[in-house]
């Protein structure tokens, strides 16, 4: 009988857990209403293995923009939807539980991309870090403005290729330098995309080591640059 | 057998000094009957099973009883580590990138930056006006990882970077992505 009572104690006990970690980030931040929306979907989210920190960052950002609460609840719904939706398309791809990938897809998602996007990338066969980086790199190259397409083909063929984060982070950077070129966002992320499989099947260019080959144009700082 | 005396003789056969020869031929009878119940003896387990099993299944009703008190805390104290582990706060040894925003806004009087840096706080990163072209800037030091931000110019208009690429929000508004 008290080994019956144990597991949902332990159940209640993380639920409360839960519930005050996010009643404190909430802390006066947001509506009563908002906080108490957050903590039921999030209580919900955390027992699907999702992560939570999305819903307390939207609502927070929903009430510091002055948005009203009403639209702040919609959005976290979107939010949770969006979780369950990278949760799913992972899984479909074959990763197993993985919360940093989880919120990178739901980022991804609210950049444009798609959940069968999430899952080609996935059955790239990358590792669960790889990935997560490879799902933030996608999103960002989607709010660029690079087609879905163009967007999974490039980032797949450095996944596959088994490139570093650091070499994955600058593909944003080298699509905004093509397209300041005058190439659209489609062209840039396809021709680096060819660019980096013609790497893959012949190796480095001639005098240089293994190592990894130079971007096609210098990448830019992290730090946007200023605009007139 | 209880109350039966033998001859000192035949306690001497059976501790094993004398043998049954030894004996004179009045005692040798006893000294056999002796022998014989010696036998039997040996010959009976002495262990009480029926004892010790009710005292090692007492002992482990006990410790049944007492494990899901020593359980439970235990998956708690586990389960609150494991939330404590999630994401939301990088690892201690997560790299940093120094960042430098810049914004040109002539007319503004004031520009800050909030993003998921800083909790979305308006008043907590303001930027510094540069010279007199209305240049705004603010060199931070942020983990490696997504974050999305938008500046606040005059403490009410929110305004993506023009600079960095930009998601829908979720609100009708644009936030800029910066992924380190």
């Amino acid at each position: 009988m008290i080994a019956l009572l144990a597991i949902p104690l332990t159940v209640l006990s993380m639920q409360q857990a839960a519930d005050s970690a996010i009643a404190q980030r909430l802390a006066g931040r947001v509506p009563p209403q908002i906080a108490s929306l957050v903590e039921d979907l999030g209580t919900a989210a955390a027992a699907h293995g999702l992560p939570i920190d999305p819903l307390i960052q939207k609502a927070i950002e929903g009430s510091a923009k002055g948005v009203p609460p009403d639209r702040v609840a919609t959005a976290l719904r979107v939010v949770a939807m969006h979780l369950d939706t990278a949760a799913t398309a992972l899984r479909d791809g074959g990763l197993p539980s993985d919360t940093l990938a989880i919120a990178a897809g739901e980022f991804a998602i609210s950049a444009g991309l798609s959940g069968s996007d999430i899952t080609a990338l996935a059955r790239t066969g990358a590792n669960a870090a790889a990935l997560t980086v490879g799902l933030r790199v996608a999103g960002t190259l989607a709010a660029l403005g690079v087609p879905p397409a163009e967007d999974i083909g490039l980032v797949s063929v450095e996944l596959r290729a088994g490139e570093p984060a650091s070499t994955l982070l600058l593909l944003p950077a080298n699509v905004q330098a093509e397209m300041a070129k005058g190439a659209t966002a489609a062209q840039a992320a396809a021709g680096l995309a060819r660019a980096a499989a013609a790497q893959a099947r012949h190796g480095p260019p001639p005098g240089r080591g293994q190592g990894h080959p130079p971007p096609p144009h210098p990448p830019h700082p992290p730090a946007p640059a200023p605009h007139p | 057998m209880s109350g039966h005396e033998f001859h000192p003789l035949v306690k001497q056969l059976l501790d094993g000094d004398i043998t049954l020869a030894d004996l004179p031929a009045e005692l040798r009878a006893e000294g056999e009957e002796a022998l014989r119940l010696l036998a039997r003896v040996a010959r009976t387990d002495v262990t009480m099973p029926a004892v010790t099993w009710r005292v090692m299944a007492a002992l482990e009703r006990r410790r049944r009883r007492f494990l899901p008190w020593l359980l439970a805390p235990a998956l708690a104290a586990a389960a609150v580590l494991v939330l404590w582990l999630r994401p939301g706060s990088p690892p201690p040894s997560a790299p940093v990138v120094t960042v430098r925003f810049v914004l040109v806004a002539p007319e503004a009087r004031q520009v800050s930056l909030a993003g998921t840096f800083n909790q979305w706080d308006s008043h907590a990163t303001p930027l510094v006006r540069t010279g007199p072209t209305g240049v705004w800037t603010a060199t931070l030091t942020l983990p490696a990882g997504q974050h999305q931000y938008a500046f606040v110019v005059d403490g009410v208009r929110w305004v993506p970077d023009p600079g960095a690429p930009a998601v829908d929000d979720g609100f009708g508004r644009r936030n800029s992505v910066l992924t380190l």
